[in-house]
């Protein structure tokens, strides 16, 4: 589905801020997998979201997704095959916009943009339902501003967003880093359902050690701009979080930040 | 006593009868506006090009009609001429990385120097005892529901074209760039087609002006952006006071055409009051402010201790 | 209800600002006005509006004019209603909207976008144009004979061009080369360049034009014209007028002499003389034309547009002592 073969990204080159973000990164994923990405700060992880995202060009390496070439293909070309949701709430949605304005948009996400009318009466039945699905009384709310919702409501609905139209690939983004723990809680089940519901292939980051045991089929840890470790099937399954801690001692010779790890 | 002279020496109906003249020209200036709405409120781009296709399209228009081309064929020209204008700022903007601003200005300066080389020199009449005109100072009432027709069809193409799956990408991409990004939309084109939306509405506005006065003048556009920011800003805070929370985006265009009538309504207004001339810039300014201020001041009275304190806190709940 | 109180708080702060300016500024035309009521009739008075492109010297002496002479002849039967553009030509058609709309008995338009502003307005009052160079061309009318034919008259404030390259003949009779500069986006001065330099190529002067489209540029344009040339022309040009300083930064280092077209463009770019009309005389002319056409019914499209009434040459005595001139005594001193 993904195929990631060699990727390196340096920022500032030349300048006293030079950074070797992704130095060689290689990672295939299968179709439905549900892969959570941890690490400690400036490990790499969003970085290698955004690479796939396309945010800018890799320097090095390529990148395919479900066969397609997408290395030279620019952010909005690779959406047709992405769907995203971001750390901050505030990204994923126009705020000045309606809530089925917002829908309306990502329903068509990759399409041409014609002089079609962009909400039909069919479709607003069919936002109705899904944000139904949310269990946020969004439902009710079809033609309220974006602006006016929690930063838990707008994540939700970034997560629908990026789904309505089924992506190749969900990237989510440390996207309940900015929530308040219940709320993140909330959001994090809400997208476990949605990504097993609709059997999605998807790379969740997270700082949450535990939400990263407890989601997904596989796991990734990064270091340094490089995958370190990868774990998937029963011994995932079995994982712990001291396992976890000994493991990046022991691979990338540092302690990790136990307590943003932890606590956050 | 001189006070009073001054009083009684004003003649309410003459402010009265001058209206009508004040509404065509509001409406015009009102038509710019909607093209400075759709880059300043819709695209957020402060887009500078106004100015100088405002001239080209006064000066396109009247030097084809000058040549004998029918006024409506010219004005069509012209507002093609005014697309290009709103293209070029947007291949500036996105191809060659020039910040928002400063494209604008480069494009408005070409203006320039292209508008004297259109007019061949700096200023053309063109005679309405000669010309069939559209709109014209002469036949105001006739010139009126012209500009009504106008106004109201115009409205209503940008109505339907801003509520199609291209009108809401270029909203959208206004108000959030990232996320349009993510939604698969080519935020450089929605900039490049908003730009030229927004300069074919001013140069169209442009020919009008210079058939309504019988001239265009290189300076004509001099001040563009800021009347049409003005009646802008205008339109919206009286919009937002008379129809509040069932404001749609319907009547929001509709009040934008309405804030370039209420500003030549003001300007009369100052005329009528024989206030000295020299002031009239400092007037225009303090109105402009006072609306600037007036969303600003009301929702800090909706915020403030005090307010709360006279039970505003509950009502706000 | 809340809403007729927003709408009532609008509209007061609009009425505070028109009465604090008004205050402030408490018009000159107030005084001018006899404090007749609208209920007066108005059998013999005259209301005149006067439109005026933008404050400038040269135009707020020709209005002054105009008024001095209308005054001096009618005194207190005469209202003016004095507007100013303020250099925004769309201004103007506002005001002769006004104008119109509140019928008064002749406008007066200072400047060219003013006058068709006026001419646009109506074709039943009487127009008179000042400070206009070339009524042809502001007028857009073909086969130009003197007269408009309609309407409208005026007078004219083309500087006798004709006299003014004589007078460069007198002063360098050995000088080949004339530069002329003056910037594009002023209405007159293209016309002033190609008269002149018909005139000055008839009288064996190799001549060429500088333009520039803003002031931005004048440097620039101004450095290559004085190096090519052994004189200087400045026509009538407003943009020349702001920024004659520049022009005398050039040119005096590199002794250049200068012509101009004005008196007030020769004394601020350093110029050896000039042949220059009076704008107030000229507004005065206008005024008398007012007149003729009030009281004494005349027609304005049978009357011939008219020209300053006399020239006078003036020189710059410092600019003569430094380039060691000597000009016959009929030049008065700047």
């Amino acid at each position: 589905m993904l195929k990631l073969r060699n990727v390196h990204k340096t920022f500032d080159i030349g300048s006293i801020n030079e950074k070797a973000a992704l130095c060689g990164i290689d990672l295939q994923l299968a179709e439905g997998d549900f892969v959570t990405v941890i690490g400690s700060n400036g490990a790499g992880k969003s970085t290698m979201l955004n690479a796939i995202a396309g945010v800018w060009p890799v320097d090095e390496g390529s990148i395919s997704i479900n066969g397609t070439d997408v290395t030279a293909l620019p952010e909005y070309k690779r959406a047709q095959y992405i769907g995203r949701v971001f750390q901050n709430p505030m990204t994923g949605t126009a705020a000045s916009m309606g809530i089925e304005e917002n829908l309306a948009l990502a329903l068509r996400r990759g399409d041409r943009r014609t002089l079609r009318w962009y909400i039909t009466k069919t479709e607003r039945e069919h936002y109705y339902t899904e944000l139904k699905k949310l269990g946020l009384g969004l439902e009710d709310r079809l033609t309220d501003k974006v602006g006016l919702l929690s930063g838990g409501q707008r994540q939700a609905l970034t997560l629908l967003m990026a789904t309505l139209k089924k992506p190749k690939l969900l990237l989510l983004d440390e996207h309940a880093a900015a929530l308040d723990p219940a709320t993140a809680t909330t959001v994090l089940d809400l997208t476990n359902n949605i990504v097993l519901e609709n059997k999605l292939t998807a790379l969740m980051v997270t700082h949450n050690m535990t939400e990263a045991i407890r989601h997904g089929n596989r796991l990734l840890m990064m270091n340094a701009g490089k995958i370190i470790l990868d774990i998937s099937g029963e011994e995932k399954k079995r994982l712990r979080i001291t396992d976890l801690l000994e493991r990046f001692k022991e691979l990338s010779g540092v302690q990790m930040e136990t307590d943003s790890v932890l606590l956050s | 006593m001189e006070l009073i002279a001054y009083f009684l020496s004003l003649k309410p109906l003459n402010l009265l009868s001058a209206l009508p003249g004040n509404i065509v020209q509001g409406i015009i200036w009102g038509i710019m506006a909607l093209g400075v709405f759709i880059t300043f409120r819709l695209l957020n781009f402060a887009d500078l090009t106004v100015d100088g296709t405002f001239a080209a399209g006064g000066a396109v228009t009247v030097v084809l009609i000058l040549a004998g081309i029918p006024a409506p064929i010219a004005l069509a020209i012209a507002t093609i001429v005014g697309l290009l204008g709103g293209l070029v700022t947007g291949f500036l903007h996105t191809i060659l990385g020039i910040p928002d601003i400063l494209a604008g200005i480069l494009t408005q300066i070409s203006f320039w120097s292209i508008n004297l080389l259109v007019l061949d020199g700096a200023n053309r009449a063109v005679n309405v005892d000669k010309y069939h005109l559209i709109v014209s100072l002469r036949n105001i009432s006739s010139s009126i529901v012209t500009m009504l027709v106008f106004a109201a069809v115009l409205v209503s193409i940008l109505y339907w074209y801003f509520g199609t799956e291209q009108g809401s990408a270029i909203r959208a991409t206004g108000n959030n760039p990232q996320m349009v990004k993510a939604q698969g939309i080519n935020i450089d084109f929605m900039k490049v087609l908003a730009l030229g939306l927004s300069n074919c509405l001013v140069a169209f506005s442009g020919g009008l002006m210079s058939q309504f006065q019988g001239f265009a003048d290189i300076k004509m556009g001099q001040g563009a952006i800021v009347i049409g920011l003005a009646a802008v800003i205008i339109g919206e805070v009286i919009g937002d006071a008379l129809i509040g929370k069932y404001m749609n985006f319907y009547i929001k265009l509709v009040f934008v055409v309405l804030g370039g009538v209420i500003y030549y309504f003001v300007i009369g207004l100052v005329m009528w009051l024989r206030m000295p001339t020299d002031l009239l810039k400092l007037f225009t300014a303090s109105v402009v402010a006072i609306f600037l201020a007036i969303p600003y001041l009301k929702a800090k009275t909706n915020n403030s201790f005090v307010f709360a304190n006279k039970g505003g806190a509950q009502k706000n709940a | 209800m809340k809403n007729m109180k927003r709408i009532i708080l609008i509209l007061m702060s609009i009425a505070l600002v028109l009465l604090s300016l008004t205050a402030c500024g408490k018009s000159p035309e107030v005084s001018d006005t006899t404090p007749s009521g609208p209920e007066q009739p108005e059998a013999q008075s005259y209301n005149i509006g006067i439109c005026q492109l933008v404050q400038h010297e040269a135009l707020d002496a020709a209005t002054k004019g105009f008024r001095d002479a209308l005054t001096d002849k009618l005194g207190d039967k005469v209202k003016f209603d004095e507007q100013n553009a303020n250099g925004e030509p769309d201004i103007s058609a506002t005001i002769c909207n006004q104008f119109v709309s509140s019928g008064v008995d002749l406008i007066m338009a200072n400047a060219t976008p003013a006058l068709q502003a006026a001419q646009t307005s109506t074709n039943k009052i009487p127009i008179l144009g000042t400070s206009v160079t070339d009524y042809g061309t502001a007028l857009d009318i073909d086969d130009w004979t003197g007269k408009t034919g309609k309407n409208i008259s005026g007078t004219s404030d083309l500087a006798p061009l004709d006299q003014q390259a004589a007078m460069l003949h007198e002063i360098f009779p050995d000088a080949h080369k004339v530069g002329i500069i003056y910037c594009s986006a002023e209405p007159n001065s293209k016309y002033q360049d190609k008269v002149i330099t018909e005139h000055l190529t008839d009288m064996g002067y190799s001549v060429k034009s500088y333009t520039f489209s803003d002031s931005n540029d004048l440097q620039t344009v101004a450095k290559a014209a004085i190096s090519e040339n052994d004189v200087i022309y400045l026509p009538t040009d407003n943009t020349i007028a702001s920024n004659a300083e520049i022009i005398k930064n050039i040119a005096l280092p590199a002794k250049v002499p200068i012509i101009a077209g004005e008196e007030g463009i020769c004394s601020a770019s350093g110029g050896v003389a000039t042949l220059s009309i009076s704008y107030y005389d000229l507004g005065y002319t206008t005024g008398e034309m007012a007149y003729e056409i009030l009281v004494n019914g005349k027609d304005p499209a049978t009357m011939e547009i008219r020209y300053a009434p006399k020239f006078t040459k003036k020189y710059n005595p410092d600019i003569c002592d430094t380039f060691g001139i000597t000009l016959p005594d009929e030049y008065e001193a700047l």
